[in-house]
């Protein structure tokens, strides 16, 4: 039986509380650094940051509606190869499952990281983010957002909405963290439970020494709010279906595409050292472009548009994790996360693989079964 | 002068093929013959093996010099720089002696002009004739011109004389020109006929007219033979025995003396046939029986005078000669005791398994579909019939054929996946002989897994039924008589002798079995009467595929062996490649030149256009139009328009892309450009489509497109650079002092390189060490101590007993190994490492088996019969139970030499006391091949033999220390109670347990913890990791025979390594740009060569360019082609998809 500590909230401010548990944790000899979103100078977007001073602490925000970056990349460089020193790293569920899926491609390492889940309520695009704060303190506007109870569905504030990838994010409570801040269903003004999710967890808990505590609705909370993202989600794919069934209402849906590659910068699980779109594979010669020109008599100069989201679906809709942090790079505001999450539910669902959920599944493209998809190959046999 | 060879293999199925590439690889250049005018022999026509149910015949092509051999479908074709593969072609003579065979072939002219042939089958179209086509096993017609088979490159048509009608269409219809039917030769062609009979000549001189031959008559020899000394225009003489003057038989000796060859053929009446058919021997082409019908006379003629004017002699110089012709079905038809009747072949239902195996086949005559032939109907029900002309005394067949259980068990499984499972299929069997490595499990998939029903019964009446299928009557084992209609029997035939190996074993002196397979010796399988003649596949007994492959690979090597000790062909030096100058910076120039000369491209598409089109395509400097690029004219235009625009790529369309590859290497030399930066496309078969302007369009279309993917690709083109070499250290190690390991330590030694040979224990010899006696009465343990003893004295071969290998390092061509001997651990650099580490008699702890002196097993009863321990006068009874311990769930397998070793003690007890009563306990009697005939021996002898089934097994109990064995005799249908003095157990074999090894040399068993090889089939000696090798018991349950072909086999894979100096990376190998790599990984787990592995130190990937094979399975699974397949860059490749989607502008 897994282990659920109370963590004590004072003055109304669950954001305190949570830096406090996560100073126990560095004060902890075994760990020498905690990852976590910082605001810098005391406003503005919080940032992924590797504090190992617990006075600098005071700055972290783990609550805040804000998801400038998913973190999954940043702790694969912390963790790759010989580490030396553990650490501990405060995570959305999305970049918990996103992570899973680079220790799996051998680009990071779950060995010398304790990870500190916090059920997510969803957060803004970066530039939504800068409207909701409209000028306020930012740890102000944290706690405004979360208000008295968490995980109830939140008022439209300031005139802007969630983004659509956590409107439509089935995934609010977090797997395999070693450490669940359970926030959905908590009374945010007295206590948050803190719930220990693996063996290492527990010892670190248990070190902590925080007294028990008992249910508090969190499962029926997050129940509600699973039922009605995943609503959400199934909208979202049907409508995304609907336009971009054929090729050519692919290319007017990527119409806006610049070759920016900010996507699959942004992109957790795209994990190329380089892209393979950025190499000469696809430095075409000038008498190339004329001879394609002509053929059709004219050519869309940034080329290969259409072929880099495909080539990128090809390569990742299967490790989607749907975080979204897609849309949130694109300048042009093409709704990519809504593609990508369109697509990875048929190649996920067809193999039964769900990203990020167990280090034991391989990714289903890396594993070779004769007997599969005979209706798709025995014309072949 | 006569072409020298190394060896010649007569056979070019499996067997042939895999003797001559193994030949080949090594060094030797091999000429491979078939009467057929195609190869690949039976397994052309089946399109699946167990026990992946697919093919996988590629899987034999060379892992190593890969760039010598073509790297595709070797069903389609087999090209390797040192093989002649020479069809149609059957041995005319041979003379001469091991070391300098002095070979004569006689090969047949298919008639149609290979390099003319552009295979667009209209000949096949208009020939009115149709008869059953061989490659359909019957089940559909050919015309007398036709495909042999769909599929081999290059492929054309032959013409098959004897049912052709002489109506000339085909000629007329060839576009090519490509059917020479000699009509202009006709008028050359002088006939002398030597004959009294006044007929004879009316009717020739009358008849033949429009044959337009001129014709010579004469009554008297004397005349002939002086015609024929004046004149040397004589073609053919028809010789009649009543001439005057002279002896017919002197007319005859005189014209062989004046012209050599000329052919002769004797004019007989049916009375004076025996002296006609002597003059034949002596030399004489034919004979005719007088007298002569023109209606038959004259196409009679026209056929013989194509043969002569188009047939030829090819004479050879050869070293070993290796026999594989494999076998023939037998024939339920071809029965004179009146099989049909009792089988119902001639009815529709009724199938031979290669028959049924066509019907199953994308090429057969239903496209795979299980329709009933006749009927055309959906089959839902099929049975088999096991032994049909096998095991049958009546049909000269006391042999098993070694090979139908499995297939007709394959067919089942086929039959139940091509219907979805709907068609019920049911096997009637004597014993499933599934003595093979892993057969046992393939055969309990089948049953529990597949569905397959298995019926022990022998069909006793076959009937046709009113609906169409076959109602067979056959005894259940309730003594029943069962009738039960099926829409379809398939009978499993068995194996004859190929036609023709009567004539080959007088040309080749070796002698036959009682069968009429060769007789092979008891220890050498490979090797025949006839020093320096060898039988390989199945020429010495009926086996299957991986038999064959080994056996094929045994006498591979005793050819190699005799062409070493006779040094062929020694001395003669490879030429070295020639160095052409770097163009990678110059901009690409590609000169394309297109063949004009067929006509059917100009009548289908505009070439002037097409050549105008592609001048435009990017890099292309010039387009010419040639005559005949086949012809020394058409190559002189090429040449010289490459000298004009000095071109760095050069590209021709032409027809039958294959045949120009020897020419590129020489244009290279002549220009001084890498042929790698040649091609040459086929552009023909575009235009034989209809006669529409629709076809017209669309064959511009494909032309254009076939030739701009290839300018595209050839921008890419990437010549090789220097290639990456190992040194190979040329030793072996052997590990295992066995059979296995002492036959292969000596045909390697016998080579004239190093060998040690490492033996765990203080003993060489291994567990043949405990047999006495054999079957054909031969003495094994003789065998076996001559053998050690030369090993022992080996100048060549170095041995440590009580030692192991302990630790190994290093790839194929080099490994640095650490023995571990008494005298300490000391290193060892050696090139190649083959295991032979053997098995063991199981130990048994059942049935009182070491508490009662009564109980043994059947290695401990031959021990006591052979010392004289037991006296079988004194015996009141003995019993024997087989398959004791095996082939139960655990034990899966049959160990294959139980039934012999029982049978043999069997035999041994009655011929010291005939009465002696002998009751035999057993599940199937594996006794493959020749063996049968022991076990029929032995029955007729009078031993019992009680089968009992796996639930079943037969209860022992004890008596005043005597067995008691009580069981159900499934005959008698009651138990029966067994009274006897001695019960011998089968134990069966168990592998030597090598868990140390596999660590050491990274290999792997089975579940059973036999080795486990890269293919069961195709390479059932090597290992996937390339320079280790495995023979013997350990690698699976064989017998002595066996094991010595599997250790030669081994053996000759070795040599391959060994007789390099350096081992060449080849061109199509795997890169890794690190620069670019994230070292994910997903590639070395892709590999299946297991040639990568990650570097820690350096943080990188790093490629065994010797190991890896270019299947490009890295390439495919990196996301951003960190990982390159040389020749495969993704720039290129994209061009050239894009060339092939461009639409003519």
């Amino acid at each position: 039986m897994a282990t659920t500590a109370k963590l004590q909230v004072e003055n109304n401010n669950p954001v305190v509380a949570i830096q406090g548990l996560l100073r126990g944790l560095l004060e902890n000899e075994s760990i020498g650094g905690v990852l976590v979103p910082v605001h810098h100078f005391g406003k503005s977007m919080p940032m992924p940051t590797l504090v190992t001073d617990p006075d600098q602490l005071s700055g972290a925000d783990p609550l805040a509606p804000a998801f400038p970056m998913n973190s999954a990349k940043l702790l694969s460089r912390l963790t790759r190869g010989q580490t030396g020193e553990r650490i501990a790293a405060v995570l959305r569920p999305c970049e918990i499952r996103a992570f899973v899926e680079l220790v799996k491609l051998n680009q990071g390492s779950l060995d010398d990281v304790v990870i500190v889940g916090v059920d997510c309520m969803g957060a803004y695009k970066n530039t939504d983010y800068r409207t909701f704060l409209a000028g306020r303190d930012p740890f102000e506007a944290t706690l405004a957002f979360h208000g008295d109870h968490g995980g109830t569905d939140k008022p439209d504030a300031g005139g802007v909405e969630l983004s659509a990838a956590c409107k439509s994010c089935e995934h609010p409570s977090p797997a395999n963290a070693d450490l669940i801040v359970g926030l959905a269903g908590a009374d945010l003004r007295d206590a948050l439970p803190v719930l220990a999710d693996s063996a290492r967890g527990e010892a670190l808990l248990n070190a902590l020494g925080l007294p028990a505590m008992g249910e508090n609705g969190r499962a029926k909370t997050l129940e509600a709010l699973v039922k009605v993202r995943t609503e959400h989600r199934d909208a979202m794919i049907e409508a995304t279906r609907a336009v971009t069934g054929t090729l050519t209402d692919l290319s007017e849906y990527l119409s806006a595409c610049v070759n920016c590659y900010n996507c699959r910068v942004a992109c957790p699980v795209c994990y190329c050292k380089e892209c393979v779109f950025n190499t000469d594979v696809f430095e075409h010669k000038p008498w190339q472009y004329m001879g394609w020109a002509k053929r059709k008599g004219s050519l869309k100069m940034p080329t290969d548009t259409i072929f880099y989201h495909l080539t990128r679906m090809a390569h990742m809709s299967m490790a989607c994790v749907g975080c979204g942090q897609c849309s949130n790079a694109c300048p042009n505001d093409i709704p990519v996360m809504e593609l990508f999450r369109t697509v990875a539910a048929r190649t996920q669902e067809s193999f039964g693989y769900v990203p990020g959920r167990s280090l034991d599944e391989p990714p289903p493209l890396s594993v070779f079964k004769e007997d599969e998809f005979q209706e798709t190959v025995s014309h072949m046999a | 002068m006569r072409k020298q060879y190394g060896a010649l293999v007569v056979g070019a199925g499996i067997g042939g093929i895999r003797a001559a590439l193994d030949l080949a690889v090594t060094g030797h250049k091999v000429a491979l013959i078939d009467r057929r005018p195609s190869h690949g022999g039976i397994l052309s026509q089946l399109d699946h093996q167990f026990p992946t149910d697919h093919c996988g015949m590629c899987r034999m092509l060379p892992l190593m010099s890969r760039d010598s051999s073509s790297q595709y479908c070797l069903r389609k074709g087999l090209f390797h720089d040192n093989i002649d593969l020479i069809l149609s072609a059957e041995v005319g003579a041979v003379e001469g002696e091991p070391g300098k065979f002095l070979v004569s072939l006689n090969r047949s002219s298919p008639l149609v002009d290979p390099t003319k042939c552009v295979s667009c089958g209209i000949c096949s179209t208009v020939c009115p004739v149709r008869v059953d086509s061989e490659f359909n096993a019957g089940l559909t017609k050919r015309a007398a011109i036709y495909l042999p088979v769909p599929h081999a490159i290059p492929n054309h048509y032959v013409l098959d004389l004897d049912n052709c009608q002489r109506c000339w269409k085909c000629h007329e219809a060839c576009p090519t020109g490509a059917i020479d039917f000699k009509f202009e030769e006709r008028k050359d062609f002088h006939i002398l006929v030597a004959d009294k009979d006044p007929e004879v000549r009316a009717m020739m001189e009358k008849h033949l007219g429009e044959s337009n031959f001129p014709l010579h008559f004469t009554e008297n020899g004397a005349e002939a033979v002086d015609l024929l000394a004046e004149s040397d225009r004589f073609r053919l003489v028809l010789l009649g025995l009543d001439v005057d003057g002279m002896d017919p038989e002197r007319v005859l000796t005189r014209c062989h003396e004046l012209h050599p060859g000329l052919p002769v053929v004797i004019l007989t009446d049916e009375a004076r046939r025996e002296q006609a058919e002597e003059l034949v021997a002596q030399g004489a082409r034919e004979l005719l029986v007088k007298p002569l019908r023109s209606g038959r006379f004259a196409p009679w003629l026209d056929k013989l005078y194509m043969r002569i004017m188009s047939d030829t002699t090819v004479e050879l110089e050869v070293g070993a000669i290796v026999l594989a012709g494999g076998f023939e079905c037998y024939s339920p038809a071809s029965d004179p005791a009146g099989g049909n009747d009792v089988w119902c072949y001639d009815h529709p239902a009724v199938l031979t398994a290669v028959e049924f195996e066509r019907l199953l086949s994308g090429t057969g005559p239903t496209g795979g579909k299980l329709l009933r032939p006749g009927d055309g109907k959906p089959v839902r029900s099929i049975a088999w019939l096991q032994c049909v002309g096998s095991r049958d005394v009546k049909k000269n067949a006391d042999f098993c054929s070694g090979i139908c259980c499995m297939f007709s068990i394959k067919e089942a499984m086929l039959a139940r996946k091509a219907t979805g499972g709907e068609a019920e299929t049911s096997i009637f069997y004597m014993d499933m002989r599934t003595a093979g490595k892993e057969y046992q499990r393939y055969r309990n998939h089948a049953e529990q897994d597949a569905g397959v029903r298995f019926v022990r019964s022998r069909p006793h009446s076959l009937f046709p039924d009113d609906g169409g299928g076959i109602r067979l009557e056959y005894l259940d084992d309730e003594g029943r008589l069962v009738p039960e209609t099926f829409d379809m029997v398939v009978l499993a035939v068995g194996a004859r002798p190929p036609k023709g190996t009567d004539r080959l074993a007088e040309m080749t002196g070796l002698t036959l079995n009682d069968w009429g397979f060769a007789q092979t010796r008891q220890y050498s399988p490979e090797r025949t009467g006839s020093v320096g003649v060898f039988a390989a596949g199945s020429f010495g007994e009926p086996r299957d595929i991986s038999e064959s492959v080994i056996q094929a690979g045994a006498a591979a090597q005793a050819a190699s062996r005799i062409i070493k000790a006779y040094d062929v062909l020694a001395g003669i030096a490879t030429e070295p490649e020639p160095e052409y100058p770097d163009v990678s910076r110059e901009p690409p120039r590609t000169l394309v030149a297109i063949c004009a000369s067929c006509p059917t491209l100009k009548q289908t598409v505009d070439i002037e256009g097409l050549a105008a089109r592609l001048a435009r395509v990017h890099s292309v400097c010039k387009v010419a139009t040639v005559g005949s690029a086949c012809t020394p004219q058409g190559w002189a235009d090429i040449e010289a328009a490459a000298g004009e625009f000095k071109p760095n790529r050069i590209l021709i369309g032409a027809c039958m892309p294959y045949a120009y590859i020897p020419r590129l290497k020489e244009l290279g030399r002549t220009i001084g450009l890498n042929p790698a930066l040649m091609d040459v496309v086929d552009i023909y078969t575009a235009t034989f489509g209809g006669k529409g302007e629709d076809d017209g369009k669309a064959a511009d279309k494909e032309i254009h497109a076939t030739l701009a993917t290839a300018v595209a690709r050839l921008q890419g083109a990437d010549p090789t650079p220097p290639p990456v070499m190992v040194d190979v250290a040329r030793s072996a190690l052997v590990v295992g002092g066995g059979l296995g390991g002492l036959t292969a330590a000596m045909a390697i030694a016998d080579h004239g390189y190093g060998v040690c040979l490492v033996e765990s224990e203080e003993q060489l010899g291994g567990s043949a060490m405990r047999l006495h006696t054999q079957l054909d009465g031969s003495d094994p343990r003789k065998y076996m101590e001559e053998l050690i003893a030369q090993v022992r004295k080996h100048p060549n071969i170095k041995v440590f007993t009580d030692s192991r290998a302990v630790l190994s390092r290093g790839i194929a061509g080099r490994f640095r190994t650490a023995i571990a001997s008494p005298d300490g651990v000391f290193p060892l650099e050696h090139g190649v490492t083959i295991l032979a580490t053997g098995a063991h008699e199981a130990k048994v702890y059942e049935s009182g088996l070491c508490v009662h002196g009564s109980v043994m097993t059947h290695l401990g009863l031959e021990e006591k019969i052979a010392t004289g321990q037991l006296d079988a006068g004194a015996l009141s009874g003995v019993a024997m139970i087989q398959c004791w311990r095996r082939r139960s769930e655990d034990r899966a397998y049959c160990s294959k030499v139980c039934c012999p070793e029982m049978v043999k003690n069997v035999l041994a007890l009655k011929e010291r006391n005939p009465d002696l009563p002998i009751h035999v306990f057993y599940r199937d009697i594996m006794m493959p091949g020749f063996l049968e005939h022991y076990y029929t021996k032995a029955r007729k002898a009078g031993a019992v033999f009680i089968r009992y089934d796996k639930e079943n097994p037969p209860k022992v109990a004890f008596e005043d220390g005597k067995p008691v064995i009580t069981a159900r005799d499934p005959i008698l249908r009651e138990d029966v109670v067994v009274r006897a003095d001695i019960l011998s157990l089968s134990s069966g074999l168990e592998p030597n347990d090598v868990e140390d090894l596999q660590e050491v040399f990274g290999v792997e068993v089975n579940a059973d913890g036999f080795y486990r090889e890269a293919d069961f089939k195709w390479r059932p000696v090597d290992f996937l990791k390339q320079g280790v090798f495995a023979c013997g018991t350990g690698l699976g349950p064989r017998r002595m025979g066996e094991t010595v072909a599997s250790a030669k086999a081994a053996a000759q894979r070795a040599l391959r390594i060994l007789n390099a100096e350096t081992i060449a990376r080849e061109t199509v190998v795997a890169t890794v740009r690190h620069s670019l790599c994230s070292l994910c990984q997903a590639c070395v787990a892709a590999c299946p060569y297991g040639a990568r592995v990650v570097d820690l130190e350096h943080g990188r990937i790093k490629v065994d360019e010797i190991l890896c094979q270019g299947c490009g399975a890295c390439a495919a699974v990196c996301p951003n082609s960190a990982t390159v397949l040389k020749g495969f860059h993704d720039g290129p490749m994209m061009s050239v998809i894009d060339a092939a989607l461009e639409e003519p502008a």
